[in-house]
């Protein structure tokens, strides 16, 4: 180069370059006008300075290395510098060139300042967004990575690429998509893509491409392009689609809202779903407080309402309310509220956030079971007289209130609220049982057993207890019912019945027992009769003695005829029953008149016999005929029957009723005939005398008219020492 | 041949033993149970005739041949029912409990006195 320093000086006092000479230490020699600038000094103060103070630190040793690089090999040397001048004016950028002359150095240089913001900010953003730039040109196959490309690839700056290599980071399965980018750009398309690279180092990194491509006669010529590691955003934005997926999925599972209420506006912001499902409009976020209080069901919104301002008075931050919703279908729904209450320094809620909960099914299934529940209590309370659920252990599950409160009552324990054995506190009758049934029905078994007791108050009860087992869905045995059902009408007319039945069976039988006593009562008077006709007939007897067996013969007849008599009273009871004729007869009358009667037949037989009447003269209403036969049949059977000492016949008037006794010191009725004294014919005597040996039909006819006359007839008796007859007739019917 | 009947009704008794007498036979009359017992024990007997209903609060018939029976003396001795229960069945019933015949009353004195002369030609 045709140079000298002179010319270097006197060219360039008026040019834009700065013109400056040093020696090899550094110490300005010479700088032009334009180089004051640089230094913010006048052009003689300059000289002596060391250039280094002005060159920024990082880039002195640089400078040091250029300067050296220029003396030692001869060469010019050409670097860019930034300057920091003493005042602050900010930072000049100058590139220069560096010519050795005479041992000194010509240095010239232009201020690129502007140009290098923008290359050095460029460097910077590049770093700082990481993002590299890249070109390829496809004609030549020539690749370019910029510094911060190769940083991103965890590359050496400077190693050589191809767009192979470039190419061979990416995942194999993911290359082809990468080639298909190549080629599209190529083909005149813009492109970009997100992928994901394996570095040099080995790190995973998501990258995003940039390419466009530059045409030159219709041709691509050259590929710009960039390339940015968005690892962390991406990882971000995944996250971010994860979180919005799960929040979207758990919302669109349950039937609940979002809401964010704001005091100050007094309105609510609730979840887009959730107001599609109240059909509330959706283009506003936020409701009015009012409106949701149209939605509200009017039974629930009074006490939402106290519940709600109470919720909001309390201490914390939690909030709780309940309320049905009317949805778009104008169907109410149960929700539950859950929010949490931001606070001022007043403590005053100011926001809350917090969730609508469906509970409705729930709801619907508590409604069912309490029914259920209630339905079953009913069941329980009023099915049956007593029923008891056990388990399978024989704990009471649950009970009617009357089995409770007997238990209670006599064991005190309260089953509902303590663990109780059934075996512990069940009426005693069905203890013994108890086991045998109860494992019956854990058999799977529906037992039934009648037990007879006596209640708390001494009635008596018939109970059934059934025991039913209840089953599961696998039909295995969870519980047992218990019914006691009390069966005591049942049971009493079954007993009714069985009586009726006995009773008439009875009946038949005394039938039976009066034909054969009737036969007995006929064959024994004719059998003598039958038995003297024939002596009578065979004429072999004596006049006395003929004359004795027609005595005998007409005894047997007369008892004959006696018998056969009141055979047809007997028949006419109810003949009678239909013509009786009541009339108010003088007691003391009609028995002294019966007495009156006998009286011959008790001399006859010597005995003492005494009438006593009432000084009150009662009188009752009957029929005179059937009284009067009643009354004579006894006293008749009195003297029969005593053969010493004395028969007493009485009259005795009380309230209501008069009491005739008719007493004897006769040879009396054995226990066991006095039974049936009164049973047709049953009477016979071993008295002496047979003359008024009678049919054993006068008890029992008596017994009858006096019974049709409303009266009864007793008799009390020891054998050999006399009867008594009590006879009890009413006043009046 | 030595006859007991045992009869509370003393009609029939007398007339009876009218008629039993007249064929040689010896009869002795038993107003109720309790005498009759002791009269077997004093007397040697071929044939016992027994009324069944022999009186309220008495020892009948039926009772009367239970003891009866328990005596040896009388092992081999005939008992007749002579009885006025004569109610289809009756007769079978007797017989059952252990009497050794059955007359109804009235009695056909033709079967009964052709019954005891056959014990008669038997004691013979």
């Amino acid at each position: 180069m045709a140079f000298t320093g002179q010319e270097f000086v006197t060219l360039t006092e008026k040019t834009m370059l700065y013109l400056i000479i040093i020696d090899k230490e550094g110490n300005v020699h010479y700088a032009n006008k334009r180089s004051e600038t640089l230094f913010q000094l006048p052009g003689d103060q300059i000289i002596g300075m060391s250039i280094r103070d002005f060159i920024i630190d990082e880039e002195e040793n640089k400078f040091e290395e250029i300067i050296s690089k220029c003396c030692n090999l001869k060469s010019p040397q050409n670097y860019t510098f930034r300057f920091s001048p003493a005042s602050n004016t900010g930072i000049l950028t100058l590139k220069f060139d560096f010519i050795l002359y005479n041992d000194l150095i010509y240095a010239s240089g232009i201020d690129i300042t502007e140009e290098n913001k923008e290359h050095y900010s460029l460097i910077s953003l590049s770093k700082l967004t990481k993002t590299g730039a890249w070109y390829y040109n496809p004609i030549s196959e020539e690749m370019f990575f910029s510094k911060e490309c190769y940083n991103l690839h965890d590359l050496e700056p400077g190693t050589p690429i191809t767009m192979e290599k470039a190419i061979s980071y990416y995942r194999p399965e993911s290359r082809p998509k990468i080639w298909k980018f190549l080629e599209d750009l190529i083909n005149k398309k813009p492109t970009d893509y997100t992928e994901k690279i394996v570095t040099e180092k080995g790190t995973e990194k998501w990258i995003r491409v940039l390419g466009e491509p530059i045409i030159h006669n219709d041709k691509v010529v050259f590929i710009n392009g960039s390339f940015a590691d968005i690892t962390e955003r991406y990882n971000y934005l995944e996250k971010v689609k994860y979180n919005e997926e799960t929040k979207r999925l758990a919302l669109k599972g349950i039937r609940s809202g979002l809401f964010d209420h704001h005091f100050d506006i007094n309105a609510t912001y609730y979840s887009t779903d959730f107001k599609k499902m109240l059909g509330l409009p959706l283009d506003k976020d936020f409701i009015s407080t009012d409106l949701l209080k149209k939605l509200i069901h009017p039974d629930d919104l009074d006490d939402s309402i106290k519940r709600h301002i109470k919720g909001l008075k309390k201490e914390g931050h939690h909030y709780f309310n309940h309320y049905r919703i009317k949805n778009k279908k104008g169907d109410y729904r149960y929700y539950e509220i859950y929010g949490y209450r931001k606070k001022d320094k007043n403590n005053k809620t100011t926001r809350m956030i917090g969730n609508l909960i469906d509970v409705h099914q729930r709801k619907l299934n508590e409604h069912t079971i309490a029914e259920n529940h209630s339905r079953l209590l009913a069941m329980i309370n009023n099915g049956f007289a007593y029923t008891v659920l056990l388990n399978t252990s024989g704990e009471i599950l649950m009970a009617d209130q009357d089995s409770l409160k007997i238990i209670k009552r006599d064991f005190n324990v309260d089953p509902t609220t303590e663990p109780t054995l059934f075996i512990e506190v069940m009426p005693l009758n069905f203890k013994t049982s108890f086991f045998h049934e109860f494992n019956e029905a854990l058999k799977g078994h529906t037992v039934k057993k009648e037990i007879e007791r006596t209640t708390y108050k001494g009635a008596l009860q018939w109970l059934e207890s059934k025991y039913t087992p209840i089953k599961d869905e696998e039909n295995n045995v969870n519980s047992i019912l218990v019914s006691f059902h009390d069966i005591t009408e049942q049971k009493t007319a079954e007993i009714a019945r069985k009586e009726a039945h006995i009773k008439e069976q009875e009946l038949s039988n005394l039938k039976s027992n009066i034909l054969s006593n009737f036969s007995h009562e006929i064959r024994t008077p004719l059998n003598g009769i039958v038995t003297i006709s024939n002596i009578l007939l065979s004429g072999e007897e004596n006049p006395e003695e003929r004359e004795k067996l027609s005595a005998y013969l007409d005894e047997s007849k007369e008892r004959l005829l006696a018998t056969i008599n009141n055979l047809s009273h007997f028949s006419e009871i109810e003949t009678i029953q239909k013509n009786l004729n009541y009339v108010e007869a003088d007691m003391n009358y009609t028995i002294e008149t019966s007495y009156r009667e006998y009286r011959h037949f008790a001399n006859s037989k010597k005995l003492k016999y005494v009438l006593k009447l009432d000084e009150d003269c009662p009188s009752a209403l009957i029929d005179e005929d059937i009284f009067r036969t009643a009354i004579n049949n006894i006293i008749h059977n009195s003297i029969k029957y005593t053969d010493e000492g004395k028969v007493l016949v009485k009259v005795k008037g009380e309230k209501e009723k008069i009491k005739i006794t008719i007493k004897d010191s006769g040879i009396g009725i054995g226990k066991d005939s006095l039974k049936k004294i009164f049973d047709p014919f049953i009477q016979e005597s071993i008295g002496l005398s047979r003359k008024y040996e009678g049919t054993g039909i006068g008890l029992s006819l008596s017994k009858r008219y006096i019974e049709i006359l409303g009266g009864k007839i007793e008799v009390i008796s020891k054998l050999n020492q006399g009867t008594k007859f009590i006879i009890t007739i009413p006043k009046n019917i | 041949m030595n006859i007991l009947y045992v009869e509370d009704n003393k009609i029939n008794a007398m007339v009876m033993n009218r008629m039993l007498s007249k064929n040689a036979s010896k009869v002795m009359i038993a107003e109720n149970g309790p005498t009759a017992l002791e009269m077997v024990k004093k007397s040697t007997l071929d044939l016992i005739l027994v009324d069944i209903n022999l009186g309220l609060n008495q020892m009948d018939g039926c009772e009367l041949l239970k003891r009866f029976k328990k005596l040896d003396m009388l092992e081999n001795i005939p008992i007749y029912a002579v009885t006025a229960y004569a109610m289809p069945g009756d007769a079978q019933k007797f017989i059952k409990i252990g009497f050794d015949k059955y007359f109804s009353k009235p009695v056909n004195f033709d079967k009964l006195l052709s019954a005891i002369s056959k014990v008669k030609q038997k004691i013979n």
